[in-house]
């Protein structure tokens, strides 16, 4: 339940679509539902083999194969702690929407709300001014996530059973409401119509494998982490395929209540779904459709819309919980400083590194950040992590682990999966990738800046890596 | 308006595959569980 948890979160309700619309709605999920299938399930099935099979956090999984690997465990619990500083800055937008819902303030523009409650400056350049309700927030949920970590993995049980359904429930509500709109046909055609020519894109490929990587907490070391916590008997293969399955459900579901609002916007707005863009792409837009189907509701809007927003709250708290646990866990395991105390280290580096996203630039920040991570430093972990456990340990061990608990049985497809197709495709596409960023640098941002807010943190995480490997606790021998 | 042929086989596709698989190996954990 919590590895369902940490999987269904603000990736689906909030990233799936606006990753969806960015690269052409239909045209987008063809390549997605094969990121599911070739790299997504079988990625999931080994992390979880691995965790199971390890028994400790990443980097002591990894450390087991062989001890030069510790830097690739460190890797997978830098990532997830790097997504939280930005996504604990969307649920701290959540939070402030929480609010604004009880006499919802957005009005009639819930896109020219959105900007004036950032304080958006209109490039990440100009820091502008601080936004006070998205620090509330940030100190709101920060504290939050450290309540929930610091006695340990028991208290996320309870938490996850109350947060997982109250939210799916509260987006099918929307999703009705959201259908039943004028115009949303539009939307669901935009979104569900395959554009084939969108497939000979590098980009779309390489985003929806970041997609998958990113909604499943995979190459972040999450499930890694969960799955040492299971118990020994546990059916990992049905397991994998349950939270992968019920993940790209719940993206699937989210598509269908934004895009029929995006259907509706542009009705009234006169103009075709593709025009919409400048005021609809990118991180923003559920900020602007759920609050438009919201306002909608024909009766207790106010209600359900506080109710949606604590819903959504409680969906990225399972996960931003999860993206903290393994580098608080590998802390832990390493230097034995209590789990306490690494929570709260880590939530309070966490914290300050949130504030970078409280200007009215906060916003471009976030896209560019979530961009290169998502779609260059997840995907790069995901190669590292199949070439290591794939060539250097023997992926046949795993397998066997996993079968001998699993009542699936899976077989040398998922081998071949692992160690020739996931790293070939992750390996071309990040080639393209980089050279199409080159040529047409990501939204025609400065490369200054690219590099500063895109790559460096990249750099940042693996030199983390391998320094944290060096450090030695006092009792081990070198 | 209404949806063209290849968006309702996209609808059909990802509500079997997702929603049926799902209800699918959430059985199969079930009658695993009580064997």
């Amino acid at each position: 339940m919590a590895a369902i948890g940490s999987a269904v979160g603000l990736g689906n309700v909030w990233r799936f679509p606006f990753v969806c619309y960015e690269n052409g709605g239909g045209a987008f999920l063809i390549p997605y539902f094969v990121a599911l299938f070739t790299a997504g399930i079988p990625l999931m099935i080994l992390e979880f083999s691995v965790g199971h099979w390890a028994r400790g956090s990443p980097p002591e999984a990894f450390k087991k194969i062989g001890k030069k690997w510790e830097w690739a465990g460190w890797c997978t619990v830098l990532m997830p702690f790097l997504v939280a500083i930005y996504y604990i800055v969307i649920m701290s937008w959540c939070f402030s929407y929480m609010i604004f819902s009880i006499d919802l303030r957005w009005g009639d523009q819930a896109a020219h709300f959105f900007e004036s409650f950032l304080g958006d400056t209109g490039t990440p350049i100009v820091f502008g001014g601080i936004s006070m309700p998205v620090i509330l927030g940030l100190i709101v949920v920060w504290f939050f996530v450290f309540l929930i970590l610091y006695k340990g993995v028991k208290r996320i049980g309870k938490v996850v059973a109350l947060t997982v359904p109250i939210p799916t429930i509260l987006l099918i509500i929307l999703t009705i409401r959201g259908l039943t709109l004028p115009g949303a046909i539009e939307g669901i055609s935009y979104y569900l119509t395959p554009n084939f020519s969108k497939l000979l894109d590098a980009n779309v490929w390489l985003a929806a494998y970041a997609q998958v990587f990113f909604s499943l907490s995979l190459a972040q070391g999450i499930m890694i982490t969960y799955a040492s916590f299971l118990k020994k008997k546990s059916d990992i293969t049905n397991n994998a395929f349950i939270i992968s399955l019920a993940d790209a459900g719940t993206s699937f579901l989210a598509g269908f209540t934004v895009f029929s609002v995006v259907g509706y916007l542009s009705m009234n707005a006169g103009i075709g779904i593709e025009s919409l863009g400048t005021q609809i792409a990118g991180p923003n837009l559920t900020f602007i459709t759920y609050p438009t189907a919201i306002s909608l509701l024909p009766f207790a809007a106010a209600f359900f819309g506080f109710i949606f927003f604590i819903a959504l709250l409680t969906f990225g708290i399972d996960s931003a919980f999860s993206m903290i646990e393994p580098i608080s866990s590998g802390i832990n395991g390493k230097w034995k400083i209590s789990k306490a105390k690494a929570t709260a280290i880590m939530c309070g580096i966490g914290f300050c590194l949130s504030l970078m996203f409280v200007g009215g630039s906060g916003l471009h920040l976030v896209d560019i950040i979530d961009h290169f991570i998502a779609n260059f430093g997840l995907v790069t972990i995901g190669l590292i992590e199949c070439l290591i456990l794939g060539w250097v340990y023997t992926l046949r061990k795993l397998r066997y682990h996993a079968n001998e608990i699993s009542e699936i049985k899976i077989g040398r497809w998922w081998e071949v999966l692992i160690k020739f197709v996931v790293p070939a495709v992750l390996f071309l596409l990040l080639l393209a990738s980089i050279f199409q960023n080159i040529t047409n640098p990501y939204m025609g941002y400065p490369w200054w800046l690219i590099v500063l807010a895109g790559i460096t943190p990249l750099i940042v995480i693996f030199a983390i890596s391998f320094t944290l490997m060096k450090i030695r606790p006092k009792e081990e021998p070198l | 308006m209404s949806l063209p042929l290849s968006a309702i086989i996209m609808l059909i596709f990802g509500c079997i595959v997702l929603y049926g698989g799902l209800a699918y190996f959430i059985y199969r954990a079930f009658k695993g569980k009580n064997k």
